[in-house]
C-alpha cells in the first residue's frame, strides 16, 4: 500500500470509531464503547506507522505525496479537493496525535467508567481525533479550515461535556467563539492567497507565492498575520488565550488530550506548514516570535500565582506553546516540533497525574487544599514528578533537549532576537519553579484528610458539587460520575501514564545535538527549502545552551524547594509583601475583565439598544407604523363600507390603481 | 422520459382540491401524497438535469394572455433547480408533521398548504415576469389564511401586518413590472413580459434605476432585510410552526431569487447603479440581524433575526456581482432553507416538551433525557452557523470571497457576522439543550414521527457537507451567465449588442 493509502486509513479508523460509538450508544454494553474507541485510535496509530515506513522508502525529494478523493468544491475559480498530503511533517504530527490520543483513550476507559455519558464521551473523543488528523493531513487551505473548525467543535463539546454545569457550558461557548474568530482569520488569509497565487492547495500557494510576492509584500504580510490570528486563537496565545484556562471545565483526560497535547499545538503546526510564506514575510514571522515570547512569559508568571491545579497546568501549556511558536517563528522548525512532541508527552502525563489527584480529592482542584499525597499515591507521585522534571527542563529529560534547542536557535539569529531568548530563559526559570511548586504542594507536607484516608485504604467521596461554583449536583447524565478513579487502583490509567512517564524522561535521546538528531533529519525534506539553514546553531552553542538551561532548572527547583519545603510560610510572606503583584497575577493580568468591558458589554448593549430602540421606534414605529398608517388613511373610505380583513383587499385595489396611474403617467411623458 | 413542469407545478394544488373534496379525514393523506410525488418528480428532474448547460431546460411555453404579451412560460436552469428541489424537500416533512397534529377545519388547512406549494413552485419556475408576479402574489393567499386561521397569540394583528406589508411591496413590484413591460416595448412592437425577451430589449438607464428600486423594495420586504423586516417579529410569533418552517425556509428565498432571475439580467445598469446601496443594506442586515439574534429571548425570534443576517449574506453575494459571490448566494439559498426547516421543526418539538414555552430563559437541560433530539439539534446548529465542514460554510466562503474581490471592506465587515453567528446559535443550543432543566421542561426524546421528519433533512445537510460540489457544479453555468449579463455595463444603449452578447467591461467604481 502506498503512503497515501495509509494516510486515508489514518482518517478512516477514528471516523469508523465515531460512527460505532455514536450509533451504538444504546446497545454497546459496559466499557465496550471505550475499548472500541481506543482500538480505533490504536489502529490509526498503526496506520501512521505504515505511512511512515512507506514514506521512508521513497527518495528524500519525493516524500511529499498528495492524493485526492473527490472535488470538494470547484467553481468560479475557487477549487479545493478532498485531498490529503502525506509528507514528513504530516506523518510526524499523525504519529504524535494518534499515539498520545491512544494512551489518553485508554486512560479515559477507567477515568470515565462511572460517567453516565460514557459512550457520548468516546464518540466526541473519536470525533476530535478524526478532526485533528484531518487538520494535519489536509492538502489545501479549505480542508485545513474544515479540520480547524472540527477540532474547535469537538473541543466545545468536550469542554461542556458535563453540560448541566453552567460553568462548563459557559466555558464551552467562550472557547467556541474564540475559535471561530480564528477560523475567520484563516478564511480571509485563504482568500488573499487564492487571489494572488490562484490556488488553495499548499503546493500551489507556496509555488505561486514565490512569483506573486516580493519579500515582505504587504498582502503577504497581511495574509500571514491572519494565519497567525488563526494559529493564536487555537494555540491560546496572547491576546486570544482566555478560553484555555476556562476549558479546564472539561473532564481531565480531555484537558490532557485537547488542551495540552494536540489541538492547542495546531497553531504551531500551521506556522510550520506555511513556513514558505512566513520566510517570505519575515515581518509577520517576527511578530509571531515576539508574541510567542510575550505569551510564554505572561503565562509562566500567572502559573506562579493561581491555585487551581488544572489551571496551573493550563497556563503552563500556554507558556510552553509560546516556546513552540517562538521556535517555528524564528525558523527553528525541527526544534519547535520536537518540543511539540515532548510537550505532548509530559503535559498529557501531568494532566493525567492531576486527574488522579483530583480523583483522590473527590473532585477538588485547589492546591491549597492538597498536600502529602506522596505515600498515599506512590505511582501518581513518581509519574507526576517525571512530568514535572521534563517540564522544568531538568538535565537529560525530554523537555531539556527540546526547549533549549529553541532558545539556542533564537540566540543564533543574532540581533534583537537575543532579547527574546533572554525572556525565554527567565521564563524557563519560572517554569521550573512552578512545576515544583505543584509537586511540593501536592505531594509533600502534611497529608490532608483525603490523603490519610487513602493511606488507610478508602477513597474519599465528597459531596457531589461543582468545585468552581459550589452548586450541588447529582450523578446523572451531564454531571461527573459518582465514582472517582485514581491511577493506583485502575490499571488502564497506569498503563497510559507509565509509557508517558518513560517518554517524558528519555524521549530527548532522539534529538541530542550532534549525536542523534533523528527528528531533525526526518523532517528535513519538509524544511529543506528554508532560508535559515545558515543561522542554525552549531553543536557547540547548542551544548552551551543546554548547560545554561540545565543550571537554571536546577537552581529554580532549589528555590522552590526552599520556599515550599525548607522554609514553609515563605510563600505566604511573599504574597503579603507583594500583594499588588500577586493580585495582578492571580487575576491573570485582568484579561477577562478587559474583554468583558471592550467586547462583551458593548455587544450586549448594542443588542438591547437595537431591541428596545431601533426595533420599537424605528422599524416598528416609523416604518411599519408609517406604512400601515398610510394604508389606514388610504383605506378609511373602504373601511366605511367594508370591515375586517377585507380592508386588505381594498388596499390591493387601491395600490393597483395607483400602479396603473403611475404607468399612464410615465407612458404619456 | 419527457418531463413536464406543469405536472409538478399543479400536482399539489390538484391533491389539495381532491383531498378537500374527499373530506376532513382523508385530506391530510392526499395532500401528503401529493408532496411526496412532487418530491419524487423533483428528484427525477435533479437526476436528469444537464449540469453543463446554462440555458433553460424542460421549457413549457404557451400563450396565455396574448393581448398583454403574457405567456405561460416555465423552465429550469441552475438558478432555480435547487430552489424547486428545496421546495419539494421542505414540504414533505412539514406536511408530515402537520398530518399528526390536530387542526380545526382540516380541509381548509391542508388545501392552503397544498396551494402554497404550487404558488412557490410557480414563482420559482416562471420565466415570464407577469407569471412570476401572479405566483408571487398567490403565495400570499394561503399564508394569509394559514396565519390568520391557525396562528397563535395576537394573530389578527400579525396577519394584518404581514399581508399589508408584503402586499405593499409586491404592488410596487407590479407597478415596476408594468412600467418595464411598457417602456421596453420598441416602437410598433408587441408588449412582452417574457424574461428572455425583456433581456434583449432595453430601457434607459434612468428608468432602470427606479424600476430596480421598486423590485428591490418588494424583495427586501419578502426576504426580509433591514430595515424592512418590521412584519417579522409578530408574524414569526404567531405563525403555526410547520407553516413558519415553510415561510422562513422557502418563501424567503423567492425574493432574493428574483434578483438573480429578473433584476440582474433584465436591468444590469440599474443593478449596478444600486450595487453599493444594496451591499450596505446587506451588510447592515448581517450585523443588525446577528446582534439582535444574540439578544432575543424567544427561540423563534433568534432564528428570525438570524435569517435576516443569512439573507443579508445572500444579497451580499448577489450584489458583489462576482461569479464566486453569486454561486455562494445560490448555494446559500438552498443551504439556509435546508437548515431552517429542521430548525423550526425542532423548535416545535422543544415547545411540546416545555408546555409551549419558547423562551430561552425558561428552557434548558433537554439533552438530559433527549440525547437524540440534542444530537440532531447540534448538527443543525453547526450547519446554521456555517461551521466549516457544512455546506453552509462553502456557501458563505464563496459569498465572502466574492465580496472580498471588489468590495473588500464590506466583506471584512460582513465576516464579523460569521463570528456573531457562532455566538447566537451556540447560545440557543446551550440554553435549550444544556444547563439545568428550566421550570416548564419535561425532557423526553424525540418521537418516531418527528424523527422521520427531521432526520432525513439532517442527513441531507450532512451529505451536502461532504460533497458540496454536487450543487455548485449544477448551478454554475446559469449563475455565471447571469452575472456576466449584469456586469456587462452598457452605459449607452448601443453597447448592448443583440443576441445577449454584451461586451464584458469592469463594473464602475464607487458609486453612491
Amino acid at each position: 500500500m502506498s503512503a497515501t493509502s495509509y494516510g486515508w486509513l489514518v482518517l478512516a479508523f477514528p471516523l469508523a470509531g465515531l460512527f460505532v460509538t455514536s450509533f451504538g450508544w444504546r446497545v454497546l454494553p459496559g466499557r465496550l464503547p471505550g475499548w472500541l474507541a481506543s482500538a480505533a485510535i490504536g489502529l490509526a496509530f498503526l496506520a501512521s506507522i505504515g505511512a511512515l515506513v512507506q514514506l521512508q522508502d521513497l527518495p528524500a525529494e519525493e516524500r511529499s505525496v498528495v492524493d485526492s478523493a473527490w472535488t470538494y468544491v470547484g467553481t468560479a475559480g475557487v477549487g479545493a479537493d478532498l485531498a490529503i498530503l502525506v509528507d514528513p511533517l504530516s506523518v510526524f504530527m499523525c504519529l504524535v496525535v494518534s499515539g498520545v490520543s491512544f494512551l489518553i483513550h485508554v486512560y479515559s476507559v477507567a477515568y470515565m467508567a462511572s460517567d453516565r455519558g460514557y459512550a457520548r464521551y468516546f464518540a466526541y473523543l473519536n470525533y476530535f481525533v478524526f478532526s485533528m488528523l484531518l487538520l494535519v493531513l489536509a492538502a489545501n487551505f479549505v480542508l485545513l479550515i474544515v479540520g480547524w473548525a472540527f477540532v474547535g467543535a469537538a473541543s466545545y463539546l468536550l469542554i461542556s461535556f458535563w453540560y448541566r454545569r453552567t460553568t462548563a457550558t459557559y466555558a464551552g461557548i467562550k472557547a467556541f467563539v474564540m475559535n471561530v474568530i480564528g477560523d475567520v482569520g484563516l478564511l480571509i488569509a485563504a482568500f488573499l492567497l487564492l487571489n494572488e497565487t490562484g490556488s488553495l492547495g499548499y503546493a500551489g500557494v507556496f509555488e505561486g507565492a514565490e512569483d506573486a510576492f516580493t519579500r515582505n509584500d504587504g498582502t503577504l504580510v497581511a495574509a500571514c498575520l491572519l494565519i497567525l490570528v488563526g494559529a493564536f486563537a487555537k494555540s491560546a496565545q496572547l491576546p486570544l488565550h482566555t478560553w484555555l484556562p476556562d476549558a479546564m471545565e472539561g473532564p481531565t483526560p480531555v484537558s490532557a488530550l485537547i488542551h495540552a497535547a494536540t489541538m492547542v499545538t495546531a497553531g504551531v503546526y500551521l506556522i510550520a506548514r506555511t513556513h514558505p510564506l512566513f520566510e517570505l514575510a519575515p515581518t509577520a514571522a517576527d511578530i509571531g516570535a515576539i508574541i510567542g515570547a510575550l505569551t510564554l512569559f505572561f503565562a509562566a508568571t500567572v502559573a506562579l500565582a493561581v491555585t487551581d491545579l488544572k489551571r496551573i497546568i493550563a497556563y503552563s501549556t500556554i507558556s510552553q506553546i509560546g516556546y513552540m511558536v517562538l521556535g517555528v517563528s524564528v525558523a527553528a522548525y525541527g526544534a519547535g516540533l520536537f518540543h511539540l512532541m515532548t510537550h505532548a508527552f509530559f503535559k498529557a502525563l501531568l494532566f493525567m497525574g492531576a486527574g488522579s489527584v483530583i480523583g483522590a480529592m473527590a473532585g477538588l482542584q485547589d492546591i491549597d487544599r492538597m498536600g502529602g499525597f506522596r505515600r498515599a499515591m506512590p505511582f501518581t507521585f513518581v509519574t507526576f514528578t517525571a512530568g514535572a522534571l521534563a517540564l522544568a527542563a531538568f538535565p537529560l529529560t525530554a523537555g531539556f533537549f527540546s526547549k533549549d534547542e529553541i532558545l539556542a536557535f533564537t540566540i543564533n539569529r543574532g540581533g534583537w532576537y537575543w532579547a527574546l531568548a533572554i525572556v525565554g530563559y527567565v521564563a524557563a526559570g519560572l517554569t521550573a519553579f512552578y512545576a515544583f511548586r505543584m509537586v511540593f504542594r501536592v505531594f509533600y507536607g502534611d497529608p490532608v484528610p483525603e490523603a490519610r484516608e487513602l493511606e488507610e485504604g478508602h477513597l474519599a467521596h465528597g459531596e457531589p458539587q461543582n468545585p468552581m461554583s459550589g452548586e450541588p449536583e447529582d450523578a446523572d447524565v451531564g454531571f461527573p460520575g459518582p465514582e472517582h478513579h485514581i491511577a493506583e487502583r485502575s490499571w488502564p490509567m497506569k498503563a497510559a501514564m507509565g509509557p508517558l512517564a518513560l517518554l517524558a524522561l528519555v524521549a530527548g535521546v532522539v534529538q541530542i545535538p550532534g549525536v542523534t538528531d533523528v527528528i531533525e533529519h526526518f523532517l528535513e525534506p519538509t524544511f529543506e527549502d528554508s532560508r535559515f539553514h545558515d543561522t542554525a546553531p552549531t553543536e557547540g552553542s547548542e551544548l552551551i545552551g543546554l548547560v545554561v538551561g540545565g543550571l537554571l532548572a536546577i537552581a529554580a527547583i532549589a528555590v522552590a524547594f526552599t520556599v515550599y519545603l525548607r522554609r514553609p510560610g515563605t510563600a505566604d510572606r511573599l504574597r503579603e509583601r507583594f500583594a499588588g503583584v500577586h493580585a495582578f497575577l492571580f487575576n491573570k493580568w485582568y484579561f477577562d475583565e478587559l474583554y468583558d468591558a471592550v467586547f462583551v458589554r458593548p455587544t450586549a448593549t448594542a443588542g438591547s439598544f437595537g431591541r428596545r430602540v431601533v426595533e420599537t421606534d424605528f422599524v416598528q414605529g416609523f416604518i411599519v407604523g408609517g406604512a400601515t398608517g398610510l394604508v389606514r388613511a388610504g383605506t378609511s373610505f373602504a373601511r366605511a363600507i367594508q370591515t375586517g380583513y377585507l380592508r386588505a383587499y381594498a388596499l390591493l385595489l387601491l395600490l393597483g390603481l395607483a400602479g396603473l396611474a403611475l404607468y399612464f403617467l410615465i407612458a404619456s411623458s | 422520459m419527457t418531463i413536464h413542469l406543469s405536472i409538478v407545478l399543479f400536482l399539489p394544488l390538484a391533491a389539495g382540491l381532491v383531498g378537500a373534496a374527499l373530506g376532513a379525514r382523508l385530506v391530510r393523506w392526499v395532500v401528503l401524497a401529493g408532496t411526496v410525488l412532487v418530491l419524487a418528480y423533483a428528484l427525477v428532474i435533479l437526476v436528469d438535469f444537464d449540469a453543463g448547460s446554462a440555458g433553460l431546460q424542460y421549457v413549457t411555453d404557451d400563450e396565455w394572455i396574448s393581448e398583454l404579451g403574457i405567456r405561460y412560460e416555465l423552465g429550469v436552469d441552475g438558478l432555480n433547480l435547487f430552489m424547486i428541489v428545496l421546495t419539494a424537500v421542505a414540504w414533505v416533512p412539514c406536511t408530515l408533521v402537520a398530518c399528526f397534529r390536530e387542526h380545526e377545519r382540516p380541509r381548509l388547512f391542508f388545501f392552503n398548504v397544498a396551494l402554497a406549494e404550487t404558488a412557490v413552485l410557480g414563482a420559482f419556475m416562471a420565466q415570464d415576469l407577469a407569471l412570476f408576479i401572479v405566483f408571487f402574489d398567490l403565495m400570499l393567499v394561503p399564508f394569509y389564511f394559514l396565519i390568520g386561521g391557525w396562528g397563535q397569540g395576537d394573530r389578527v394583528r400579525a396577519t394584518t401586518k404581514f399581508v399589508i406589508y408584503t402586499l405593499a411591496g409586491s404592488l410596487l413590484m407590479l407597478a415596476g413590472a408594468v412600467a418595464l413591460g411598457v417602456l421596453s416595448t420598441p416602437d410598433g412592437g408587441q408588449i412582452s413580459f417574457s424574461l428572455a425577451e425583456l433581456e434583449q430589449r432595453s430601457v434607459s438607464e434612468g428608468t432602470q434605476q427606479w424600476i430596480v428600486l421598486l423590485f428591490a423594495l418588494a424583495f427586501f420586504v419578502k426576504a426580509p432585510l433591514f430595515p424592512l423586516h418590521g412584519w417579522v417579529p409578530d408574524t414569526y410569533r404567531s405563525t403555526p410552526i410547520v407553516v413558519l418552517a415553510l415561510l422562513s425556509g422557502v418563501l424567503s428565498k423567492v425574493g432574493v431569487y428574483g434578483f438573480l432571475r429578473i433584476v440582474l439580467p433584465v436591468m444590469p445598469e440599474g443593478s449596478q447603479h444600486w450595487q453599493e446601496l444594496f451591499i450596505i443594506v446587506a451588510v447592515f442586515s448581517i450585523l443588525y440581524g446577528s446582534v439582535l439574534a444574540f439578544s432575543q429571548d424567544n427561540v423563534r425570534l433568534v432564528v428570525a433575526y438570524s435569517s435576516i443576517a443569512q439573507l443579508g449574506f445572500i444579497v451580499l453575494g448577489i450584489f458583489a456581482l462576482d461569479d464566486k459571490g453569486a454561486q455562494g448566494a445560490v448555494f446559500q439559498m438552498l443551504n439556509h432553507g435546508l437548515v431552517v426547516v429542521p430548525l423550526f421543526l425542532i423548535i416545535g418539538v422543544i415547545a411540546l416538551r416545555a408546555n409551549g414555552s419558547e423562551s430561552v430563559a425558561r428552557l434548558g437541560g433537554m439533552a438530559f433525557r433527549a440525547p437524540v433530539l440534542a444530537a440532531l439539534f447540534l448538527l443543525v446548529t453547526f450547519a446554521t452557523l456555517a461551521m466549516p465542514g457544512s455546506a453552509n460554510f462553502v456557501g458563505e466562503l464563496l459569498v465572502l470571497f466574492g465580496a472580498f474581490e471588489d468590495k473588500l471592506v464590506y466583506g471584512l465587515v460582513a465576516s464579523v457576522g460569521v463570528v456573531l453567528a457562532g455566538v447566537y446559535m451556540i447560545r440557543v443550543f446551550q440554553r435549550t439543550m444544556h444547563n439545568r432543566e428550566g421550570p416548564p421542561v419535561e425532557s423526553r426524546d424525540v418521537g418516531g414521527l418527528d424523527l422521520a421528519a427531521i432526520a432525513p433533512l439532517v442527513a441531507v445537510i450532512v451529505a451536502l457537507g461532504v460533497y458540496p460540489h454536487f450543487v455548485v457544479e449544477r448551478t454554475e453555468a446559469a449563475t455565471v451567465q447571469k452575472i456576466e449579463q449584469a456586469r456587462a455595463f452598457g452605459g449607452e444603449q448601443e453597447a448592448r449588442a443583440p443576441g445577449g452578447q454584451r461586451t464584458s467591461l469592469p463594473p464602475p467604481g464607487d458609486e453612491p
